[in-house]
């Protein structure tokens, strides 16, 4: 396991996500992830049910999201990566991803999402 | 494909990290190169990760944003609370069966607000490190290419 040492960096850089997950980039600040996008997305869906405007969202709740977000996205990376080795294959692709979803209970939500990646376009309208 | 500005073509304007260049199309979802890079730090140096399992991997991010974010919504509203916090987060991810999620981001979320606390009232500098490593055994597991989240089935 590699030393962990404190660097002292000149902008904001903590140690709890970019380091571990993109080396001292500087590129994308304390989180791994955009705050301010995860926060767009959280608006969209931050209404309640049986109400008419969304609710308003706390500053941590994206920092929330940016940790979140990272471990998903390696649970899934390495559930799929899984997938690849029993396809006898080196690169990563959707349909891995696809069945690192439907091995895993808990991700039934992402089944629609994967489903639609996996559906073909529809064909072209004939003349 | 999405008609208009590429984030990803060699003449894009964009940053690195993309969030530079945001069409209509991309802002529901998160930068594609931020994902790769977080998938990528998972995976053996020699994968190869295509285009398409990076997209797929935006899209899962977005829904699982914005699936935990209604159910905690739906608390708030119960609770007559008007804001949605870190708390509301952590509760909802339980109640959708993402005990583990749940449970780390938790403990998390009580060392960040600890270290904002510190920062805020010493007026230190920000470069403060938090080893949230160990907090969550997952990285720990990561290199081994184990996974350590067995979720129960059913």
């Amino acid at each position: 396991m590699a030393a962990r040492k404190h660097v002292a960096l000149p902008m904001q850089a903590g140690r709890y996500s970019s380091i571990l997950v993109g080396g001292i980039s500087g590129r994308t600040g304390p989180h791994a992830l955009p705050l301010a996008r995860i926060k767009r997305i959280m608006k969209r869906n931050s209404t309640a049910a049986g109400e008419a405007s969304p609710r308003m969202i706390s500053g941590e709740a994206p920092v929330v999201f940016s940790k979140a977000c990272e471990m998903l996205i390696q649970e899934l990376a390495r559930r799929g990566w899984e997938a690849a080795l029993r396809g006898k294959r080196r690169t990563l692709l959707k349909e891995d991803v696809a069945a690192a979803v439907a091995r895993t209970d808990v991700f039934d939500f992402l089944l629609s999402v994967v489903e639609a990646e996996a559906r073909p376009p529809p064909p072209p309208a004939a003349q | 494909m999405p008609e208009g500005h590429d984030c990803n073509a060699p003449n894009a304007t964009s940053s690195f990290s993309g969030d530079a260049c945001i069409s209509e199309l991309q802002e529901h979802l998160l930068p594609i190169a931020n994902v790769g890079r977080i998938m990528k730090k998972v995976l053996p140096p020699n994968a190869k990760i295509s285009k398409e399992a990076k997209e797929t991997m935006q899209e899962c991010a977005s829904e699982f944003i914005g699936f935990i974010t209604g159910e905690a919504a739906d608390i708030c509203h119960k609770d007559d609370r008007k804001s949605v916090n870190g708390d509301d987060i952590c509760s909802a991810m339980k109640t959708l069966g993402l005990d583990y999620y749940g449970n780390a981001m938790k403990r998390y979320l009580i060392r960040y607000k600890e270290h904002e606390e510190r920062a805020s009232t010493s007026k230190l500098n920000r470069n403060t490190v938090i080893d949230i490593v160990d907090e969550l055994s997952i990285s720990k597991a990561g290199s081994s290419g184990r996974c350590p989240m067995n979720h129960p089935r059913g």
